[in-house]
């Protein structure tokens, strides 16, 4: 029994699952579920579909060298059974996964750091450009306070604290 | 389909005639594949009468028609065997144009479920010619053959091949 490896999509296929086709080039593509199945005969190559594997490989999305995956390699050299081999490739897997897991997750925030500042630049520009499509520019100019709060402008207390209430 | 045609149209419009509002403009460009899209929803099914089959051993046939498919009510399919009349051959072949031959499946376009659960599929429909006591006629099998000869028992026929899926 072996685990492959989806060609469109890169994920495992189970036995019992998929389907396996053969070129005449002897070339086989095994695939997982018909999505994939059917998006192979349209000619579409996986590495532009966003949702596979191998765009989010090609597009920094998700990790690509790893020492972990060097534990998934193919081997077909088949090994004689050892009870405590199997014992001890058991423990192993689940611990490679978990490291495997932890590292995608890094992976993920160091993507996605900067996401913040960035999200608050953008809106400190919004407010600035578009505060328009909110209120009437004759307002604005008599109430100054309204455009960005960072702005001191010399209004009474009650006033900014109704433009607060009202944003 | 209108849409679909409409926004082609826009999007052919806009690239080649570069601002010309021309409605009858070039439709060549078609960029979605709507059409390859038909044409690869195929219902394969079984080899039958009067299906064309290619020959992949070196007996000198190159296309066969299928007569009768042996064994199964609706057709013949993977590693099943069949009676066919060679439709071309080559001029110094084993056999000649018109003759009737056994043959059997080492291609097929339709799936064919294995013991594991999964299914397996070639790209085109294939045959080797064998005699009636299913050994082959030729000396060298192309391309690739399923393992499910083996429990057929044409098993000289694996050992000829170059691959086997």
């Amino acid at each position: 029994m072996r685990l492959e490896k989806c060609w469109f999509c890169s994920s495992t296929v189970y036995p019992g699952h998929g389907i396996q086709f053969v070129r005449n080039d002897a070339k086989i593509f095994r695939f997982c579920r018909s999505k994939c199945h059917k998006n192979f005969k349209m000619k579409r190559n996986p590495r532009k579909v966003k949702w596979t594997k191998a765009y989010r490989r090609l597009h920094g999305k998700d990790m690509t060298q790893d020492s972990t995956f060097e534990f998934e390699r193919k081997r077909n050299r088949p090994e004689r059974y050892d009870r405590n081999v199997t014992e001890n490739t058991l423990k192993a897997i689940k611990k490679i996964d978990k490291v495997r897991v932890d590292r995608e997750a890094r992976h993920h925030t160091m993507r996605m750091r900067g996401k913040k500042t960035m999200e608050q630049r953008e809106a400190a520009k919004e407010l600035e450009q578009s505060i328009h499509m909110v209120k009437a520019p004759a307002l604005l100019q008599q109430e100054p306070s309204l455009t960005l709060p960072k702005i001191k402008v010399k209004v009474s207390q009650q006033l900014s604290e109704e433009n607060r209430m009202e944003e | 389909m209108a849409a679909s045609s409409a926004s082609k149209l826009f999007r052919a419009g806009r690239s080649l005639l570069g601002g010309l509002k021309d409605p009858n403009g070039s439709i060549g460009m078609s960029k979605d594949l709507p059409r390859s899209y038909l044409f690869s929803q195929q219902q394969r099914t079984f080899i039958q009468m009067r299906t064309n089959l290619k020959v992949v051993d070196n007996s000198g046939a190159k296309r066969v028609m299928c007569i009768q498919a042996l064994k199964g009510k609706r057709g013949a399919r993977l590693g099943d065997m069949i009676v066919a009349s060679v439709k071309e051959a080559q001029p110094g072949g084993k056999v000649k144009k018109g003759q009737v031959v056994y043959g059997v499946v080492v291609r097929a376009a339709m799936q064919r479920g294995r013991s594991d659960g999964s299914e397996i599929k070639f790209d085109d429909n294939a045959v080797v010619l064998v005699n009636k006591q299913g050994e082959p006629i030729g000396t060298r099998v192309f391309g690739p053959v399923p393992h499910e000869l083996r429990k057929k028992k044409h098993v000289k026929i694996l050992s000829l091949a170059e691959h086997i899926a």
